[in-house]
């Protein structure tokens, strides 16, 4: 029973040089005008290669067998689905940032209508395509999520799922998704973050070391929770809700890890990478990869650090801070408190 | 994926590592020994600090390649 209506909206009109234009040109643009999207003094940064990023989701999104490689998203998708659900409130109109197949409506449309309609975007065509089955009406929208096409104050509730950790400016996306937002609208968000990888990141780190004798960055950086809670009021979120899950994958060696991340349309696109990695070094990294964090079965762990971030849209109805000298209570009457109960201890 | 190119190719040749990579853990784990004590150690690790454990390692793997005979067989 879902529309799938995908439309293709004009993406970063205007000031974004992003869209089209190639890798030189985006640095030179750098000086230039600003975009005006973040107020903030720190400036936009420039790390990650959108247009690359879309290229390597588009090649997951159409590989024959792509769903093996969805368990991750699934999970945490369920996850932000439950912290949906956690919500006693019905949302008439949804937004899913980056939400790739799907895979947080398909576990909303399970029990009672939490969410009445929903625009599913991301930034690859191809993995819209290859959407999951949802019995919530879904519009599918072509968008970068640095650019979001939609009105202030459209949507009751934001969702997104593991697509954060790769957009370039994220105080200016976290304001912007603030907007979208009506008043006590909510935003439920889920991202990689922290020590994500860290067993990949140090195995290669180390066998770079030791075989070239010095290391790039393999594995992008990521937000870590103390900043979160600080970039969300800088967005204007109110009663935050900010928590760690961490999520650990099994797999039989360092090169099943990066073909599932591969798979996963995950692989590094910052500008800063690497584009070779030597025969010597992979097997190098593969030995201590083993070695460092290998369990008695022979299998290797990767760690995915996930952060949980509940963030409102300020209104009048939501509970505020007492003023100070309210109080009608003192902390001193507590021992008169427990006296009744020892009473009827006898 | 229209027909065979480099990165095809590439990815078909890392399929085979792991098979190839389970015939040496010995030498795997000596090597990964020798880099690990170097984060809990005084030791810095430096460039081919461990470079005997690692020909060891590699010879391993080398003729772990040329008795598997691998063939790589390209579908267009």
């Amino acid at each position: 029973m879902s529309s799938g209506l995908c439309l293709r909206v004009l993406r970063g009109s205007g000031s974004a040089p992003a869209a089209s234009s190639g890798s030189w040109s985006r640095f030179l643009s750098r000086s230039g005008a600003r975009r005006g999207l973040s107020g903030s003094n720190s400036g936009t940064m420039n790390v990650f290669n959108r247009e690359m990023k879309k290229r390597q989701k588009n090649w997951a999104g159409s590989l024959q067998d792509g769903q093996q490689y969805d368990y991750l998203r699934d999970e945490v998708g369920s996850r932000v689905a439950d912290r949906v659900y956690d919500i006693a409130r019905t949302f008439p109109l949804a937004l899913d940032l980056g939400g790739g197949k799907g895979h947080i409506a398909e576990h909303l449309s399970q029990v009672q209508p939490v969410v009445e309609r929903l625009f599913l975007t991301d930034g690859s065509e191809e993995t819209l395509k290859q959407r999951r089955k949802s019995e919530i009406p879904t519009r599918c929208v072509l968008a970068d999520e640095e650019f979001l096409p939609f009105k202030e104050n459209t949507f009751d509730l934001v969702v997104s799922s593991l697509s954060l950790h790769w957009i370039n400016d994220l105080p200016g996306a976290l304001k912007q998704i603030h907007q979208v937002l009506k008043p006590d609208g909510v935003f439920i968000g889920a991202m990689v973050g922290g020590e994500t990888l860290y067993e990949l990141r140090c195995s290669l780190q180390l066998a770079e070391t030791e075989r070239e004798g010095g290391f790039s960055p393999h594995v992008s950086p990521y937000t870590a929770v103390t900043d979160l809670g600080n970039l969300l009021g800088r967005a204007g979120f109110t009663m935050l809700t900010v928590d760690i899950d961490e999520v650990q994958v099994h797999y039989p060696g360092i090169i099943e890890v990066m073909t599932d991340l591969q798979g996963m349309g995950e692989s590094n696109c910052a500008w800063n990478r690497r584009s070779l990695l030597h025969r010597d070094t992979i097997l190098a990294a593969a030995a201590i990869y083993k070695e460092m964090y290998g369990s008695e079965d022979g299998s290797v762990p990767a760690t995915f650090e996930i952060l949980y971030m509940i963030g409102w849209k300020p209104h009048e109805s939501q509970a505020k801070p007492a003023k100070r000298g309210s109080a009608t209570a003192s902390f001193g009457d507590l021992s008169k408190i427990s006296q009744p109960t020892n009473s009827n201890k006898s | 994926m229209s027909g065979s190119n480099v990165w095809s190719r590439s990815r078909e040749k890392i399929r085979l590592f792991p098979e190839l990579f389970a015939q040496c853990t010995g030498e795997a784990a000596v090597y990964g020994k020798c880099v690990a004590a170097t984060t809990t150690g005084r030791q810095e690790l430096k460039k081919d600090l461990c470079a005997k454990e690692f020909e060891a390692l590699k010879t391993c793997f080398i003729s772990a390649v040329s008795d598997t005979k691998v063939q790589h067989v390209l579908k267009c």
